[in-house]
């Protein structure tokens, strides 16, 4: 299968004066497939929020090469079309908005492409449908929560038909329900094919992707399923890491009942595996 | 005192009331241009009964377009002082400017005249006027209709390569953001409240000590917005936004007969104001 963004050998750095620049990619190499539900994690300052904004050229590397659909992101006259393959959900969900009313604020991107009005109008309806936002289509945003604000933003990238949405950090400035509204949203499109990477520091979601890559000072230092990545707790402690809140009731419940499995990252695994467990023991 | 730091309640751009009445109803640009035309008319008009006329056109809009006229008064408030202000400036220094008339008084290098007069209350008049049909206009229109009537009036300027795009998208944005600063400006203020600053409790002709109250406001405020403005140009980068490039657009507007009805009518009397030489 073909990557849609291929990362080769990457590296960054942001130029602070004529002698120096601080190094924030370290010769980072990665593969996303179509299809697939990548979380980018690592703490503040470990560069993952640089390297989000290379999945779309915002910023292109100093040194190697980012392919996204096969274009090199260096490429300028390639840029419009890797920013409709690849969307980007921000993290202030008051500053990504740019009209005055929801659904112009849609047609923002659509009308940057060229995208005839009959067509405009059709993606429109699908895009707020998806993120089930139909109903506040007239609303001004200043009137909308900030979870309702975030899936407004989504159902604009959403309407440009990319096929892979990244989020740099876009939940962490929402309230549980808006957080939870937005991950559902993530979850849905994934189902529906496509490809969804998450920038976060947040375990529980990262414990929702099917892939978890590690960025540390620059480096790519964990690639794998979130399982395995957090087996590995004193690793990821190091890093300023922490592992899903359901990981470490599982372990504080394991170290009582040596039966209990600790190798949990969702609710609905421990749920079933306090009922496996409270049904053998009785 | 709670409500000092309730700025994004008081904010009036864009405050639009939908009554959904005929008004409401029309093609945006024709309104635009309608009322732009008759505002033009009305300030070049300086006969007592022109601008009687023009009072009450204006207050008709407000009953057609069923909008209570306290929100025109409101609008009218604040501009008294103004008003007050012009009134006598003109009424002691134009005398001798327009000396026609009647002289009611005279001392030194004050005149006055029954012309200096109606130069007073005509142009206290047609403030009243002006604010009124530039009420009538914002209050029945929304700010994207607006933007978008301002868009297509402005079209034909790209002809001679004038940015019309790139003008509309900065008065979208700058209205978009205007409930977002408000309300990060409240925060503010009572973020600097709870550590004593003293915002508003200076007498209000201290304009320099109330000024200066504000600037532990403004400069964070600067701030906030220059950080905002990186991400939203980030945003709209990657929605994209190529500035200068060919955008297709989603809102459309259909003139229809009632439209031009309107615009016909716009135009009759901004002639008959303009040109007709009223008696009085």
């Amino acid at each position: 299968m073909k990557p849609i963004i291929a990362l080769e050998n990457v590296s960054f750095s942001y130029k602070i004066n004529e002698n120096n620049s601080v190094s924030v990619l370290k010769d980072i190499s990665f593969s996303i497939f179509p299809g697939e539900y990548v979380a980018i994690i690592g703490h503040n300052g470990s560069g993952k929020s640089t390297l989000s904004k290379h999945l779309n050229g915002l910023l292109t590397p100093g040194s190697g090469d980012v392919w996204v659909h096969g274009y090199n992101t260096k490429d300028d006259s390639k840029k419009l079309d890797i920013r409709r393959g690849v969307g980007m959900v921000f993290q202030h969900p008051d500053n990504q908005i740019v009209a005055t009313i929801v659904e112009e604020d849609v047609a923002f991107g659509l009308e940057n492409i060229g995208v005839p009005r009959a067509e405009m109008k059709q993606r429109i309806d699908e895009a707020l449908e998806v993120v089930k936002m139909s109903e506040f289509r007239k609303r001004p945003p200043h009137h909308l929560s900030g979870g309702q604000k975030q899936r407004v933003a989504i159902a604009g990238v959403l309407a440009m038909r990319p096929d892979c949405i990244v989020f740099d950090e876009s939940t962490s400035m929402l309230d549980t329900f808006g957080r939870n509204e937005v991950l559902q949203v993530m979850r849905q499109m994934n189902e529906m094919g496509m490809t969804i990477i998450t920038v976060t520091h947040r375990m529980s979601e990262a414990a929702e992707a099917d892939r978890i890559i590690v960025v540390e000072d620059g480096k790519i230092v964990m690639d794998g399923n979130p399982r395995e990545i957090f087996k590995h707790k004193e690793m990821l402690m190091q890093l300023q890491l922490d592992i899903p809140a359901v990981s470490q009731m599982a372990e504080m419940v394991h170290n009582k009942i040596p039966t209990f499995s600790k190798e949990l990252i969702h609710e609905d695994e421990l749920i079933n595996e306090v009922n496996r467990v409270s049904k053998a023991r009785s | 005192m709670a409500s000092e730091f309730e700025l994004s309640r008081n904010i009036t751009i864009g405050q639009y009331v939908p009554t959904d009445s005929f008004i409401h109803r029309l093609d945006p640009r024709i309104k635009l241009l309608v009322f732009t035309i008759l505002v033009l008319a009305i300030a070049l008009n300086t006969s007592y009964l022109g601008n009687a006329l023009g009072l009450l056109l204006a207050i008709y809009l407000f009953w057609a377009s069923k909008i209570p006229i306290s929100y025109g008064l409101s609008g009218i408030k604040p501009a008294i002082p103004f008003i007050i202000i012009l009134a006598v400036l003109q009424l002691i220094f134009q005398g001798n400017v327009f000396s026609g008339g009647t002289v009611f008084f005279e001392y030194g290098f004050i005149l006055i005249t029954s012309e200096s007069i109606r130069l007073v209350i005509v142009s206290a008049v047609r403030f009243v006027e002006i604010i009124l049909l530039s009420s009538v206009l914002t209050l029945s229109t929304s700010t994207t209709d607006l933007t978008h009537a301002i868009q297509s009036l402005l079209s034909p300027l790209k002809k001679i390569k004038f940015p019309v795009h790139e003008i509309s998208l900065i008065i979208t944005i700058a209205i978009r953001f205007v409930p977002t600063f408000a309300i990060e400006m409240e925060k503010m203020m009572k973020a600097q409240a709870s550590r004593g600053a003293d915002f508003g409790s200076g007498e209000w002709w201290r304009i320099i000590q109330r000024t200066k109250d504000m600037l532990p406001i403004i400069i964070p405020l600067f701030n906030i917005a220059l950080s905002r403005a990186e991400d939203l140009i980030l945003a709209m980068e990657s929605r994209c936004y190529t500035p200068g490039n060919d955008r297709s657009s989603y809102s459309v507007y259909q003139s229809i007969g009632r439209d031009y009805i309107v615009l016909v009518i716009g135009l009759l009397i901004s002639a008959l104001l303009l040109f007709y030489h009223f008696p009085f």
